[in-house]
């Protein structure tokens, strides 16, 4: 029985209340509690308590135990970042003076024991992620915890190792918070199940990064060993008693209806039963192979209406110059607009006028999207998945079912990285997984297979941009101005719930806020403040064939790595490379001379020197074409994201005969700020340049006037081994910047306009248009 | 009702001989370590040893591992052990070589890809206890029914991890 002897401190706007516990037994109540907050509350959009932590309290966040181990948990699930495993521990573990290897557990992404929303990107990118103020808070409470144990004053108590000291005594974390009840509220704002999440507020003290010892190292992420030993449970291993296998039977384009489900085929498949509900057919069976030989059978049998509604990949930017509606929607421009271009661009010296286009891109996960739901009889639903944004999948099942928030539960689990599609809530699999077990009152695991995950998801937006460049007499560029074009890029309707006819959020449109909407924001921040003269227009359209798809469906886009910026990226950094070359000026020597903050100079005369970079202008004296003879060439991108400043060169040999293109060298220079984990991060980094290879010598995603086309690994090709090259990353460590910035994209987008400025260089050629495969280079080499 | 032998023991198995090994490894025998990544023998995710070579769990019938032995993700420290000869309490103790370099080199990312590269790796190290760069590119990209494919782009950390295990496991010999 505890008697209550109650004391309140204010910790910087947060506040600790402390109870002294008379425990008989040893009962011990651990860490950091509840107290009412109504004040701060009241900016929290109010999601039923019943399965959520409140992320007002600490204790929500991190738990100090008597043992002195350290829990943490983070709405943000991990996709192969292993930030929350590596760079959050070592935050944690800093901003609390504790050892890292203190924090034994790592709580994330499960709803209902996670206290913060949001998704799995942006993990450092604005610097001060929540996890670090809720650290730096508890830190607070614990230094005035142990002035009142210790009896001096707080500006006395010291801390090192989880161990506070003053006053010539010395107490642990954990024999401080043992027998108490500590109550610590904070300070918290925003939407729970929106994409962005809570965000913790206030301004706790926090430790100077000159007296960091903990970031900066590279600690090994122990999610890795559990992988790599098989231990690991990722979303495909969650089973649940009485469980059924589920496949789905999706349309026969993006614009059918269903005439008549097949009939299953009960002689063959006794277990199976089926599941219609609108254009939703799925199969259910108690085994995965019934399941699958299920879904086919049927799949075979069931009828559709045909539906020709999409330009088709062939004329696809045609149809979006001439055919889509760009007026709709508001233009944006960037708040870096400046000076009257027109005038300049009269009195140019040297002209570029140019168009470049982005395809389609699949995220493709290498395995494709599942989920596990149990959709219970008291109208609670369980879903077990992977999934970028669990709140926000809340949100949408709860909306899609007519119920409150409280009775969906996420729990996250390890799997495929998503690359950005699931995170403002679902891969594809989750609702249709809830439909079909709420259909048969049993859980059920869908699971889709490759050419549905190819077929049926979202995908990055096709792209296309006008760029104009004027030039003086002494080649310095006065006047840029782009026109970028893009449909609307974040779709987060589940296609389940849209083929069922039930609840969603609104198709893409031009009323929206942010997400959903068809505008089309400035997303790639200018970096050459030296240009007097900037004009950067973004133009946004609905998604191709939303509007006459009769399931409001067609081509349905997702963010994706570096989203928005990749598709404005591409086009500025190869137009300033062109723009370099009509000034016969050396491509990153020109960046320099037009850019103005230290940082952008810095991370390109980095990459400069990592690569061997020879000054010079492009393209070089190269020999006249011959089919046979490989040409060599160099690029150089530079690109601003999250916090970090990235360059990159690319080295290439390219073969005219045959038009194949193989990159021999990659160097990239980063400068995050402060590197938390020099290894993670370049891990990171070496990944997104292979992905950007990847994405400007491979990738598109086609389709007919019906569907996409793209179905497999064969039609969607990705780089594979033996195309890799040499990956040289150079860290710039730069402590006194103060803040962390993102490292796990940004990456995938500087390839592209490095290999299409190389393959400039190497034979004068300008490959506008991506991916710059084998045929395309070809016949621009012919042309 | 048939017998196969994972992983050293022998499993019976309650399914139609043309379930695809990968379903049985996962469902019936509740491994974990190959996953379904395509179901088309594309991608590598699924791979497991068949009596030593490197096969797509995803399009292989369980009736074609009758009388054979597979080896999984699982299965790979008591293969070691068992090639040096270990003790059972020392092969408790042991990881694969293989596994141990991918952790030393944090090579995974999302790791959904990585059961495959480990045992295409084994198959190759088995062989070849030095290959080259070259030689390594080439087993994971044109030596198997298809490259094995990593969306995250871990590529140039899975070189390093095998060049690291292949220098443990010269050592070992």
């Amino acid at each position: 029985m505890a008697t209550p002897n109650e004391k309140t401190v204010n910790v910087f706007g947060a506040t600790l209340t402390r109870r002294q516990l008379m425990t008989a037994g040893g009962a011990l109540f651990v860490g950091f509690g509840v107290v009412g907050a109504a004040v701060v509350k009241k900016s929290v959009k109010a999601v039923g308590a019943r399965n959520t932590l409140d992320a007002t309290l600490p204790g929500s966040w991190i738990e100090i135990h008597p043992d002195n181990t350290i829990l943490m948990r983070t709405g943000k699930s991990d996709f192969g970042q292993g930030t929350t495993f590596t760079a959050y521990r070592q935050i944690v573990a800093e901003e609390l003076n504790a050892p890292f290897e203190a924090i034994t557990t790592v709580v994330m992404g499960d709803t209902d024991r996670t206290p913060d929303g949001s998704g799995a990107f942006d993990f450092l990118g604005r610097g001060t992620p929540n996890i670090r103020k809720a650290a730096a808070y508890t830190y607070q409470a614990l230094l005035d915890l142990a002035s009142q144990r210790l009896g001096v004053p707080k500006s006395q108590i010291s801390a090192k190792d989880g161990v506070v000291s003053g006053g010539g005594k010395s107490m642990s974390y954990g024999e401080l918070v043992k027998g108490q009840q500590l109550k610590l509220t904070i300070p918290v704002s925003g939407d729970l199940t929106s994409l962005m999440g809570l965000t913790v507020t206030g301004n706790p003290p926090m430790k100077p990064v000159s007296e960091y010892s903990i970031v900066g190292k590279s600690f090994r992420n122990t999610v890795t060993t559990s992988k790599v030993t098989a231990r690991e449970k990722w979303a495909t291993d969650v089973r649940l008693p009485n469980m059924l296998h589920g496949r789905m039977v999706h349309p026969k384009t993006l614009g059918s209806k269903l005439v008549s489900a097949g009939e299953l085929d009960k002689s063959r498949f006794p277990n199976a039963q089926i599941v219609v509900k609108g254009n939703l057919v799925g199969v259910v069976a108690p085994t995965e192979w019934e399941a699958v030989r299920a879904a086919q059978q049927v799949a075979s049998a069931t009828k559709w209406t045909d539906w020709k509604g999409l330009p088709g990949s062939a004329n696809l930017f045609q149809h979006l110059r001439e055919s889509a509606d760009w007026k709709t929607t508001p233009v944006k421009k960037s708040d870096k607009t400046r000076g009257e271009v027109a005038p300049a661009m009269a009195e140019a010296a040297k002209k570029l006028t140019a168009t470049y286009e982005l395809p389609f891109m699949k995220h493709a996960p290498i395995g494709p999207t599942m989920a596990l739901a149990d959709a219970r009889p008291d109208g609670t639903v369980y879903i077990y998945t992977h999934n970028q944004n669990p709140q926000a999948l809340r949100g949408e099942i709860a909306q899609m079912l007519g119920t409150t928030t409280d009775n969906i539960v996420v729990r996250s689990y390890s799997g495929p990285g998503h690359y950005g599609r699931s995170n403002g809530g679902n891969a594809g699999a989750e609702d249709e997984a809830v439909l079909l077990s709420k259909a048969v009152g049993r859980p059920v695991r869908v699971q889709w297979m490759r050419p549905e995950d190819f077929q049926w998801s979202t995908q990055s937006p096709a792209a296309f941009s006008d760029v104009e460049i004027g030039l003086d007499a002494n080649g310095k560029m006065v006047a840029y101005q782009v026109d970028h074009y893009m449909p609307a890029m974040q779709d987060d309707r589940p296609v389940g719930a849209v083929l069922a006819g039930l609840p969603t959020m609104a198709a893409p449109n031009e009323k929206a806020d942010f997400i959903g909407s068809t505008a089309n924001d400035i997303s790639d921040p200018w970096v050459y403040d030296g240009v007097a003269i900037l004009m950067e227009r973004g133009h946004g359209t609905f998604q191709v064939g939303q509007k006459a798809s009769p399931l409001a469906i067609g081509l349905r886009d997702h963010s994706m790595r570096t989203p928005g910026q990749f598709q404005q990226n591409f086009p500025r950094e190869l137009a300033i490379s062109e723009a370099a070359a009509l000034a016969k000026a050396d491509a990153i020597q020109f960046r320099i001379d037009h850019a103005r903050e230290e940082r952008v100079i810095g991370v390109l005369k980095a990459v400069r020197e990592a690569s061997g970079w020879e000054t010079r202008s492009s393209p070089r004296a190269y020999p006249a074409l011959n089919d046979a003879a490989a040409l060599r060439g160099r690029g150089v991108s530079l690109m601003f994201r999250s916090g970090t400043y990235w360059a990159c060169v690319c080295e290439i040999a390219v073969t005219p005969g045959t038009g194949a293109i193989a990159v021999e060298k990659y160097t990239i220079a980063v400068d995050p700020g402060i590197v938390v984990n020099p290894m993670q991060l370049k891990r990171q980094v070496e990944g997104g340049a292979v992905m950007g290879i990847s994405h400007a010598l491979l990738e598109e995603a086609t389709f007919d006037e019906s569907g996409i086309t793209t179905r497999d690994w064969l039609t969607y090709p990705i780089l594979k081994m033996a195309d890799v090259p040499e990956i040289k990353v150079v860290l710039l460590n730069r402590p006194e910047v103060g803040s962390y910035g993102g490292g796990s994209e940004a990456a995938n987008a500087l390839a592209a306009p490095a290999i299409a400025a190389a393959l400039f260089d190497a034979t004068g050629k300008i490959a506008r248009r991506l991916p710059l495969k084998p045929q395309y280079v070809q016949a621009l080499l012919k042309a | 009702m048939v017998t196969i032998t994972v992983n050293g023991v022998r499993r019976e198995i309650q399914a139609p001989n043309d379930t695809p090994l990968l379903y049985v490894l996962r469902n019936d025998l509740e491994l974990s370590g190959p996953q379904f990544g395509c179901g088309l023998s594309q991608c590598g995710s699924c791979s497991v040893l068949l009596d030593g070579k490197e096969i797509r769990s995803c399009v292989t019938p369980l009736s074609a591992a009758l009388g054979k032995e597979v080896t999984t993700l699982e299965g790979l420290p008591a293969r070691w052990a068992q090639q040096k000869g270990l003790s059972k309490v020392e092969a408790e103790k042991t990881l694969h070589p293989i596994q141990q370099a991918w952790i030393e080199e944090q090579t995974p990312l999302c790791g959904f890809c990585q059961n495959g590269m480990m045992i295409k790796a084994t198959e190759l190290l088995e062989r070849n206890t030095t290959p080259t760069v070259a030689e390594i590119k080439e087993a994971f990209t044109t030596s198997g029914p298809s490259a094995h494919l990593c969306r995250c782009g871990s590529y140039t950390s899975i070189i390093e991890a095998v060049q690291r295990a292949a220098q443990v496991m010269a050592k070992a010999r």
